[in-house]
């Protein structure tokens, strides 16, 4: 099923104050149009109000900006558009405007503030279209009912389908009773929610039924990336051990996306029942949980296409690294070496910060390299502990040799490489995770 | 400097689709992989090479003649077919290999709304011209590794406009007979136009096997392919044909793009017509290579399709595309079979005795020894 196109609204207006309010009742009456409980219309409204005064501090005169509502079934999602020229880049740090030293002048930070309102926050350049940051607020759901779920049993036959919006809710709820939390990415808890995600055609679904309608298990996969599929499951409820499900369940995921630009799938929960033949493990990610708790997930991955190898970008201190993965991989790369031969370096770097709230995550992406990086990452990280966010990703994209000027800065700071994604950004993109010993 | 804006130009079906990338040329994969050698069987070419005449014609092309225009219509080529199958030359279009063929099909007949029928595992490019024409694909899943009729019979609805046939199917080399095609024909009774692609055809020795050109009058809404590329050996210089009732190739030729095909592809297809032999040193070759490939996959306990074709479709306990970087690492390159909806399984390319015997060492290299049979 093809992603339906996306109802959107949109305001362009001018950068400043004096519009405030139309943008705040913009987006406000945008978002409930657009089918937001008011709570959550609200809360991204406030953020809004956060973004909207940032920018008019930041830009110069008659800096224009478009700001587009748009729905995806289960979040309104609102993008800040406008041309990086007239802009301070440094200014859009997380960390830009105060001392993280001083904690009075945190809570003067716009951009953390917004980013408190919603599950998701993004700041992203597009090279030659500006900036565009983002707001995600999602509809507030009722968790599952495991009680009304009824039992299951092992089906000799079944057929793999297309799931309709109740057979979601119900494979929704069999996968919390029969799954552990590690295995559940967080939206499964919430069944009217992953029935708007299908519906909306950003997340796609297989389902095993028996002849009469009896469910078996299923699959769930959505476009992670600009090059990745990931995948959640298959998921099997009370299925012999010799059944074939699993793999039909898979084979239809591939089948879906096997015609598509997809370079690869991954998944990122994977349960026992993945056939792993069809898989390579690549390595694996902490994640904290709310208790404190940590979780070792082992993200494993496979090409969809054949690889026809490229060249990389690295610094010296990721060579050692990267030639044993792609030796470990039998990836073709060719890995050129960026190295610093006294070239003027602008003074400031630029960090972009996504964060998903509900699961508490922060992941950095590089925006611009700069002199201060040491400093701009021990302040943004700083920072992140006071927001009590621990589990802290970086992504390199190693077609960038820019980006790989961010190494030592990552290895000082306490992050380290922990797996490399092929293709997954421009080229291959290399995690780092905050934490040198984390199992 | 202004910026197109894109998003304002491009059509929404153009905006789903993404560009297919070819591989890279032999020496940049050679580099990459760090290989000395690179033994083909991705593509299902013939490692004979062309007919001694098409050779012949390729060897002795006089530069000068490079800068004339070939002939736009294919003009002799045209003739001889028509001699050699007892047709009209009007019958015959010519196109810059069989895919352009797919491409002028679908644009006489479709319009908006309308949508084609073929299998969900076959070759992509009925599916993926259909869908970048802005066409929808209907697929019917294959039924024991063949098309299956009653499925795509079912499939029909008012804005179906064609049905793509792969005979023998690629990757799998299953085929319908001469009764199951006429059977199926019966059963379309001219509503749609029913698209049979023999690419492979020539590989075919079985009795039963229809030959789609010879049922062309009975059927005039049925279009035959057929290629240079596969049997003949003429896979670089682009170039295939269609076949069909005077009336319906008409109406293609609309579409048609002429000046396509080079001047030596058309003297080199010409020429190709004529030579048995070649045609039977190839079946040979694909014989025994088949048999001893076979016995040494039966040997590894790797599952595999045999079907007509040049070629084998294997099943590995890996997924093919890691199978494929460890097989390129030693200069062998497979075709994985993930895009052909076939996860895990590679297709191999029938080749001459030494390539045979270097893949299958290669492929040991990759795949667990299997425990060995209890002898009872």
């Amino acid at each position: 099923m093809k992603e339906k196109t996306k109802q959107y609204v949109s305001l362009n207006v001018q950068a400043d104050a004096v519009f405030l309010p139309l943008a705040t009742s913009f987006v406000e009456n945008a978002a409930v149009g657009l089918g937001l409980g008011h709570a959550e219309a609200l809360s991204l409204t406030l953020a809004t109000e956060e973004i909207f005064s940032y920018l008019c501090q930041m830009a110069l005169p008659d800096q224009a900006i478009e700001i587009r509502c748009s729905s995806g079934g289960y979040y309104v999602r609102a993008d800040f558009h406008f041309s990086v020229k007239d802009f301070n880049m440094r200014a859009f740090n997380l960390t830009a405007t105060v001392s993280v030293d001083d904690e009075a002048s945190l809570e003067e930070m716009g951009l953390l503030i917004a980013s408190r309102s919603v599950e998701r926050f993004q700041i992203a350049e597009e090279k030659g279209r500006g900036v565009q940051l983002t707001l995600v607020k999602e509809k507030k759901y009722p968790a599952s009912d495991e009680e009304t779920v009824p039992p299951s049993r092992p089906l000799p036959e079944f057929s793999i389908q297309g799931p309709n919006p109740e057979e979601v809710k119900l494979f929704t709820l069999l996968v919390n009773r029969h799954y552990q939390g590690k295995v559940i990415p967080g939206f499964f808890k919430f069944p009217g929610k992953v029935v708007d995600m299908v519906n909306e055609g950003e997340y796609q679904a297989a389902l095993a039924l028996g002849p009469t309608g009896q469910m078996g298990g299923g699959i769930v996969w959505h476009w992670a990336g600009l090059n990745t599929v990931e995948c959640f499951g298959p998921y099997l409820f009370k299925q012999n051990p010799d059944s074939n499900m699993a793999n039909d369940l898979l084979e239809a995921c591939l089948g879906a996306i096997a015609r598509t630009h997809a370079v690869g799938l991954i998944s990122r929960y994977p349960t026992e029942d993945l056939p792993q033949e069809h898989f390579e493990p690549l390595g694996s990610l902490t994640i904290f949980n709310q208790e404190g708790s940590t979780t070792s997930l082992t993200s494993y991955f496979r090409q969809m296409q054949e690889d026809p190898g490229t060249s990389v970008w690295s610094h010296t201190e990721l060579e050692f690294f990267l030639r044993e993965e792609y030796a470990r991989l039998v990836l073709p790369r060719e890995i050129r070496l960026v190295k610093d031969l006294g070239e003027t370096k602008s003074p400031f770097s630029v960090l972009s910060a996504e964060f998903d709230r509900s699961q508490k995550i922060v992941t950095l992406r590089p925006i611009r390299p700069g002199a201060d990086a040491d400093k701009n990452m021990a302040n943004h990280l700083k920072l992140f502990t006071e927001e009590s966010l621990r589990s802290v990703f970086f992504e390199m994209d190693l077609a960038q040799p820019w980006q790989t000027e961010f190494t030592p800065t990552l290895l000082k700071n306490g992050f380290t490489p922990r797996l490399v994604l092929p293709y997954a950004g421009q080229g291959d993109l290399v995690i780092f995770q905050l934490g040198d010993k984390l199992s | 400097m202004k910026q197109v804006r894109l998003e304002n130009l491009v059509p929404d079906h153009i905006k789903h689709f993404e560009a297919y990338i070819p591989s890279k040329p032999d020496d940049e994969l050679k580099k990459l992989y760090g290989c000395s050698r690179l033994i083909r069987l991705n593509n299902n070419e013939n490692p004979l090479g062309p007919p001694k005449a098409s050779r012949e014609i390729i060897d002795r092309f006089p530069p000068p003649h490079a800068s004339i225009y070939p002939s736009g219509d294919v003009y002799h080529l045209r003739y001889k077919l028509a001699d050699k199958f007892g047709l009209h030359p009007d019958q015959f279009l010519v196109g810059n290999g069989a895919n352009e063929a797919i491409s002028f099909v679908i644009k006489a007949f479709c319009q908006e709304g309308d949508n084609i029928i073929t299998a969900d595992k076959t070759f992509a490019v009925y599916e993926w011209v259909a869908e970048f024409s802005g066409f929808q694909a209907w697929l019917v899943p294959l039924v024991n590794f063949g098309f299956d009729d009653e499925g795509m019979l079912r499939q029909i609805d008012e804005r179906t406009k064609i049905l793509f046939i792969c005979n023998p199917n690629n990757p799998t080399g299953s085929y319908w007979s001469e009764g199951r095609l006429r059977d199926f024909l019966d059963r379309i009774a001219g509503r749609q136009i029913v698209v049979v692609d023999e690419a492979y055809c020539e590989f075919v020795e079985n009795e039963d096997y229809p030959d789609g050109i010879k049922m062309i009058h009975e059927y005039p809404n049925l279009v035959v392919f057929r290629t240079f590329s596969k049997m003949y050996a003429l896979a670089g210089l682009r170039i295939g044909y269609l076949v069909g009732d005077r009336e319906v190739v008409d109406i293609i030729r609309r579409t048609c793009v002429v000046y396509s095909v080079n001047t030596v592809a058309q003297a080199a297809a010409l020429a190709a017509l004529d030579d048995q032999e070649h045609i039977l040193r190839t079946r040979d070759m694909v014989r025994r290579g088949k048999e001893f490939l076979s016995k040494e996959l039966e040997l590894m306990g790797l599952p595999f399709v045999n079907g007509q074709g040049n070629f084998i479709m294997i099943k590995l306990p890996m997924s093919d595309s890691l199978a494929y970087r460890k097989l390129m690492a030693q200069g062998m390159m497979v075709r994985t079979m993930t895009g052909f909806r076939f996860p895990n399984y590679i297709r191999i390319t029938i080749s001459k005795m030494d390539a045979m015997e270097a893949f299958v060492e290669s492929l040991a290299k990759i795949v667990p020894t299997p425990t060995p049979r209890r002898k009872d």
